[in-house]
C-alpha cells in the first residue's frame, strides 16, 4: 500500500518538476503609483493590442499611470463568466470586449455598463456611427467598435479570368447572377458558397438592401416582402441557377471550407471586411489571386453593411471611472488609435477620417496578399452607403432560428416554400 | 463494551462526515437556489417571480426535439458501451493476452483528448466532400457518399454514438477490469472441474459478480447520456441544422448563455434533474438496489 | 494459469487489433496534424493521403513552450498540481465515505446514500450561478481551493467503492478487531489494500476527470496565468480564427500525463490480488 501512495506522490512531483521547468513569464511587478485597470477579452491579439495602447498612454500621461491587469477566455465563456458577474454584482472587470452577438445579452432589462456618450457624440461625424448604435440603447451608447466591418466581396480572379469575367464590372447583383452563370459554364465551378448553418451569407446582403431582422418597434419582420425576397435571391442561386452552393462544412469558418476554397472551389465571396485574416492564415495558395472589392447593389439598396464587431465596454463595477473611461477613448476612438487598429489587428478602422491616411496604405501581410492597389481606396467609395443593424434583445433568437431552421431548410434541403420558413421563424420569434 | 459502543456508534458518522459537509456546505444552498431560480425571470438589474412561466419551455418544440435525442442517445449508449466493454474487459483481463497493457492504454487515449480539438480532427474526417476520410472510406467499400454532419438526423445520432464509443470505451473497461479484480479465480477452477463450459462461466459467475459494478456503470451512463453536451458540440458547436444533434444540456445553453434567460435554464435543469432521477430509480429499482442491505 | 487454444489467441488479439486500429486513426491523424503546420491541415484535411507521414517537424511543440505570449508551460503546471491534488484527496475521502456507508449499520445511513446517488445526478450546469455567488462569498475565488472543494468529496467514487466494497468479505473486518486494531486502521490497513484494483480505476477516472474539467474552473479561475490547459486552449478559439498550430500541439501534449498515471495504475487490475474476499 505504501508504495502504491508513493507512487502516486512521485508521479505528480516528477511531472510538476518538468512542468516548472519552462522558465518564468511573470506579469510586469506591481508598484505603488499606478492604477490597475483590469480588462477582460475573449481575443489575445485584442490583449496584445490594449497593452500597446497602455504603453502610449504611459508615455503620454505621466501623471496618471495605468497597470493593465488583461486576461483572454475562451469566447462563449467569458460572456458567461461575465454575465454571472453582473448578474450577481461581483467579481467583473472594470474594461471588457463584448462580441456583438452577444451584445443584447447585456442590453437586456437595465445594462450593468456605463455609457461612453460624451466621448461619442463630441466627433460623432467622423466616425461611421452605425457602429456605435449597435451597441447602444435608449439613446446611450455603451460599446466602443473595433472595426466597420464593411461587408466586400472577394472574388478570385483566376477562376473569374478563366471565365472570361471582368470583376469591375460587376455592379449589381442581376449583373452578379450573369457572371456566375458565365463562370459555371466555362469552369463548373460555383461563382459563390452560401452558408446553411451560420448567418454571414445573409445578414449582409439582407442589410445592404436595406432590410433588417427587425422593424423599428424591435418586432421580427424576417418574412416580410422585402426580405423574402432576399432569402428568395439566396434560394435561387442555389437551387435555380445553381450558381451558388452550401458552404462545405456548413459556414464560413469551418476547418473543411477553408480547404475547399483554398483549392480553388468558388469563384467568390461576401464576408465583411475582418475576414481578410482567414484568407492570409488559412488560404495561402490563393495569395495574389485575391481582390477586395465593393458588393454588388440592390436597386435603391446600400452599397456595403458593416457586420460582426466586438464593442469594448466599460462595467458599473469599475472604480476608476473617468480614468478608464479617458484610457479607452485614447485607445480606441483617437485618431491615432484608429491607424493601429488596422496596422496592428488588421481592422477597418471606425473612425473614417484616418481611412485616407498615408499609413493606411502602407505595406503589410494584406496588402501583400490581395491584388488591390489601395484597399482602403475601395472602402473610402462606400463609406457614405454603409447600412447598419438593428440590435435588439432578440437578437440571437433570430440567429438561432437562421442556423437551425431557415437556412438548413432553404439552402440544404431546398424546401420551396421560402415565405412559409421565414413565417414560422418570425412567429416562433415574436412569441 | 461502553468504548466498543462508542465506536460502532460514532464511527460510521465520522467516516462520512466529509460528504455531509460537502452536501451541506457546498450543495445545499445552490440546488435549493437553482429550483427558485426556475420560477423567476432574470435579467441584468432586475429579478422577480414570474410563476410556473418557464416550465411552458416545456411544450417548446425544440425541447421536444432536445430530449428525444437525449433519450435515443442514452439508449444507444446503454446498448453499446456497457455490453461491449465487458466484452473487452474480460479479454483484456486473461492473462495469456499478449499486449494487454498496450491495448488498455490505447483504448483509454481517446478520452483524453481535447474536446476542441477533437472537434476539428472529428470534422475533418468527417467532412462531407469526397475528399474526407470518411467518405473515402465508404467509397472504396462502394457505398454512397454522405454529408455527415449537415444531412438528417439519422447520421447525426450515428455520429454521436460513435464519437460516445470512441471517447468513453477505454473508461468504462477500466470500471469492469476493477470490477473483474473482485471475482476469485477459485470460482473458475472449480466450476471447470464442474464441467461448466466457458460461456457458463461467464454467465454463472462473471455477470453476476460484476453485477456491483454494471449497477454503477449504467447509472453513470444514465446520467452521462441525458446531461450530454461535449458530443454534439464538437460536431456542431451549439447549433445544427434542424437541430439534428440538440440535447437537453445544449438546450439548457442555449436559453441560458446564448439567449442569457437564466431563469429558463434553471427550469430546464430542474426537468433534467428530475428525469435523470426517474430513469435511474427505475433502474436501480429493477437491478434490486438496496435490497439486499 | 490456464492457456487458451492458439488459434483462439490469435483471433482474439486480430479482434483486438482491428478496434485498436480504428480507434488509432484520429489519435493518428491527430498526432501528424500536430508534426505539420496547421495550415496544411486545413488546406489539405484528413484524408487517407494526408496519414503518410512526410514533412513533419517538431517546431510546433517547440513554440509551445518558448513562444512569446503562450502560456502552455503555465497551464500545464496548473493542471498537474490541480489534478493531483484533487485525485488524491477525492479518492482517499470518497474511498473513507464508501466504507462507512458500506460498512455499517447506523441510523441515517439510507438517507445519506440516497443523498450520494442525488449529488450524483445533479448536472454541474444548473448550479453554475448559485454556485459562482457561494464561492465569492467564501472568497474562493481564483484560488485552487475554490476549483478543488466541490469535488473533494466525488459522489461517482463514492458509489464506485461502495459497489466494489459490497463484493467484499466482512471476515476481513471482524479479523481486524479481534486483533485489535482500531475502526481507522482497519479501513487504512485493511480494506485499502484490498481495494487496490478500484482505487487504480478511480485514481484513473478521478485525473481523467479533472484534467480535463472545464467548465467549474473556468468560473473559479481569473487569471490567465492560473488557468489549465483545457481553459488555455479553448482561449485559443476566436470568432476571428484559432490559433490552430498551439491548439494542436497543446492537445497532444495534455494527453501524455494522464497516459503515465493510466499504465502506472492499470497494473493494480491484477487478478487475485483481494482473492477470497468474496461474500460467501
Amino acid at each position: 500500500m505504501k508504495r502504491f501512495l508513493y507512487g502516486i506522490a512521485a508521479l505528480f512531483l516528477l511531472i510538476a518538476v518538468v512542468g516548472c521547468g519552462n522558465k518564468e513569464k511573470e506579469a510586469a511587478a506591481e508598484e505603488k503609483g499606478p492604477v490597475t485597470l483590469s480588462l477582460w477579452s475573449f481575443q489575445e491579439i485584442h490583449v496584445k493590442y490594449f497593452q500597446d495602447a497602455v504603453g502610449r498612454w504611459n508615455a503620454e500621461n505621466p501623471d496618471r499611470q495605468i497597470t493593465l491587469d488583461a486576461q483572454v477566455y475562451p469566447y462563449d465563456d467569458m460572456h458567461n463568466k461575465l454575465l454571472l458577474a453582473l448578474q450577481s454584482g461581483s467579481g467583473a472587470p472594470d474594461i471588457v470586449d463584448i462580441e456583438l452577438g452577444k451584445y443584447p445579452l447585456f442590453l437586456k432589462g437595465t445594462p450593468q455598463l456605463v455609457p461612453m456618450n460624451e466621448y461619442v457624440e463630441p466627433e460623432a461625424s467622423q466616425f461611421i456611427m452605425s457602429r456605435f448604435d449597435i451597441y447602444s440603447k435608449d439613446g446611450k451608447y455603451y460599446g466602443v467598435p473595433f472595426h466597420v466591418g464593411a461587408s466586400v466581396i472577394y472574388y478570385n480572379t483566376e477562376i473569374l479570368n478563366a471565365a472570361g469575367v471582368d470583376y469591375k464590372s460587376i455592379k449589381t447583383w442581376d449583373d452578379y447572377v450573369k457572371a456566375g452563370k458565365k463562370v459555371k459554364a466555362a469552369t463548373g465551378k460555383p461563382m459563390v458558397t452560401v452558408e446553411s448553418t451560420d448567418v454571414w451569407s445573409v445578414w449582409p446582403i439582407l442589410s445592404q438592401s436595406g432590410g433588417d431582422f427587425f422593424d423599428e418597434n424591435g418586432k421580427c419582420v424576417v418574412d416580410n416582402a422585402h426580405n423574402t425576397e432576399v432569402f428568395q435571391f439566396l434560394y435561387d442561386m442555389v437551387w435555380d441557377s445553381k450558381i451558388a452552393i452550401a458552404s462545405p462544412g456548413g459556414f464560413h469558418h469551418s476547418e473543411e471550407y477553408y480547404g475547399f476554397m483554398n483549392g480553388g472551389g468558388a469563384a467568390s465571396i461576401w464576408m465583411p471586411m475582418w475576414y481578410m485574416g482567414r484568407f492570409t492564415d488559412y488560404m495561402p495558395d490563393l495569395k495574389g489571386k485575391i481582390v477586395v472589392a465593393p458588393m454588388p447593389e440592390w436597386p435603391g439598396g446600400f452599397k456595403s453593411a458593416g457586420m460582426g464587431g466586438t464593442g469594448t465596454s466599460i462595467t458599473n463595477q469599475c472604480k476608476n471611472l473617468k480614468l478608464a473611461q479617458d484610457f479607452l477613448y485614447s485607445a480606441k476612438m483617437s485618431k491615432e488609435a484608429n491607424v493601429k487598429l488596422w496596422e496592428e489587428l488588421g481592422f477597418d478602422p471606425p473612425r473614417w477620417d484616418v481611412w485616407d491616411d498615408p499609413r493606411m496604405n502602407a505595406p503589410n501581410k494584406f496588402t501583400d496578399y490581395f491584388e488591390n492597389e489601395n484597399i482602403f481606396g475601395m472602402l473610402l467609395a462606400v463609406k457614405d452607403s454603409m447600412n447598419g443593424v438593428r440590435i435588439t434583445e432578440n437578437l440571437p433568437r433570430i440567429h438561432e432560428q437562421i442556423k437551425t431552421t431557415i437556412n438548413p431548410q432553404l439552402i440544404l434541403e431546398g424546401n420551396p416554400d421560402v415565405h412559409g420558413v421565414l413565417a414560422t421563424a418570425a412567429a416562433d420569434v415574436n412569441r | 463494551m461502553n468504548r466498543y459502543f462508542f465506536r460502532v456508534r460514532m464511527v460510521p458518522y465520522l467516516f462520512i462526515l466529509p460528504f455531509i459537509l460537502t452536501f451541506l456546505v457546498i450543495y445545499s444552498y445552490p440546488i435549493i437556489h437553482s429550483v427558485v431560480m426556475s420560477f423567476q425571470e432574470i435579467v441584468p438589474g432586475e429579478t422577480r417571480f414570474i410563476g410556473l412561466n418557464n416550465y411552458l419551455l416545456l411544450k417548446d418544440p425544440r425541447f421536444h426535439k432536445a430530449l428525444w435525442n437525449s433519450l435515443r442517445y442514452t439508449f444507444w449508449t446503454l446498448a453499446i458501451l456497457i455490453p461491449f466493454p465487458i466484452l473487452l474487459a474480460v479479454m483484456l483481463n486473461a492473462p495469456d493476452q499478449k499486449g494487454r497493457t498496450a491495448f488498455r492504454s490505447i483504448f483509454f487515449v481517446p478520452s483524453l483528448v481535447s474536446v476542441v480539438v477533437a472537434g476539428t480532427v472529428l470534422r475533418l474526417i468527417f467532412a462531407g466532400s469526397e475528399r474526407g476520410m470518411a467518405n473515402q472510406i465508404v467509397a472504396a467499400l462502394g457505398l454512397p457518399i454522405h454529408d455527415w454532419r449537415l444531412e438528417g438526423p439519422g447520421l447525426a445520432m450515428f455520429l454521436l454514438v460513435l464519437l460516445a464509443t470512441w471517447r468513453w470505451l477505454g473508461v468504462n473497461i477500466v470500471y469492469f477490469l476493477a470490477g473483474l479484480q473482485n471475482i476469485p479465480m477459485e470460482l473458475y477452477e472449480a466450476s471447470r472441474i464442474d464441467g461448466a463450459n466457458r460461456f457458463q462461466q461467464f454467465r454463472r459467475i462473471t455477470l453476476p459478480l460484476l453485477k456491483p459494478t454494471i449497477v454503477f456503470v449504467v447509472t453513470i451512463s444514465i446520467f452521462g447520456g441525458f446531461a450530454m453536451f461535449e458530443e454534439s458540440y464538437i460536431f456542431w458547436q451549439a447549433n445544427s441544422p434542424n437541430s439534428i444533434g440538440l440535447t437537453i444540456v445544449g438546450y439548457l445553453w442555449r436559453k441560458g448563455f446564448q439567449q442569457g434567460e437564466l431563469g429558463a435554464a434553471a427550469a430546464i435543469g430542474v426537468v433534467l434533474l428530475f428525469i435523470i432521477l426517474a430513469f435511474n430509480m427505475t433502474s436501480l429499482k429493477l437491478f434490486g438496489f438496496g435490497k439486499e442491505d | 494459469m490456464l492457456r487458451r487454444p492458439f488459434i483462439e489467441r490469435i483471433l482474439r488479439t486480430l479482434f483486438l487489433l482491428i478496434i485498436a486500429v480504428i480507434i488509432l486513426i484520429p489519435l493518428y491523424s491527430l498526432l501528424l496534424a500536430s508534426l505539420r503546420p496547421s495550415r496544411d491541415l486545413l488546406r489539405f484535411g484528413i484524408t487517407l493521403q494526408t496519414l503518410s507521414p512526410k514533412g513533419l517537424e517538431l517546431s510546433n511543440f517547440i513554440y509551445l513552450f518558448t513562444g512569446e505570449r503562450v502560456y502552455y508551460g503555465y497551464w500545464f503546471r496548473n493542471s498537474v498540481y490541480i489534478t493531483a491534488l484533487q485525485t488524491v484527496v477525492s479518492c482517499f475521502l470518497s474511498s473513507a465515505v464508501a466504507y462507512g456507508l458500506s460498512v455499517y449499520r447506523f441510523k441515517g445511513r439510507k438517507t445519506a446514500l440516497g443523498a450520494v446517488l442525488f449529488l450524483l445526478m445533479v448536472p454541474l450546469q444548473i448550479l453554475i450561478l448559485p454556485l459562482y455567488k457561494l464561492m465569492i462569498g467564501l472568497h474562493f475565488m481564483n484560488t485552487v481551493f475554490g476549483v478543488i472543494l466541490p469535488f473533494a468529496v466525488s459522489p461517482f467514487a463514492v458509489f464506485f467503492f461502495y459497489q466494489y466494497l459490497r463484493g467484499v468479505s466482512r471476515d476481513f473486518i471482524d479479523a481486524g478487531r479481534v486483533d485489535g486494531v482500531g475502526e481507522f486502521g482497519i479501513f487504512l490497513r485493511i480494506i485499502m489494500p484490498i481495494m487496490k484494483p478500484a482505487l487504480g480505476a478511480m485514481v484513473i477516472f478521478q485525473s481523467l476527470q479533472a484534467w480535463n474539467s472545464y467548465l467549474w474552473p473556468l468560473i473559479v479561475l481569473r487569471d490567465n496565468l492560473k488557468f489549465t490547459i483545457p481553459i488555455g486552449l479553448n482561449s485559443l478559439l476566436t470568432p476571428y480564427g484559432n490559433n490552430y498550430d498551439v491548439l494542436i500541439s497543446g492537445a497532444v501534449v495534455a494527453t501524455v500525463p494522464i497516459i503515465i498515471v493510466f499504465v502506472f495504475f492499470q497494473k493494480y487490475f491484477i487478478a487475485g490480488l483481494s482473492a477470497g474476499g468474496v461474500k460467501g
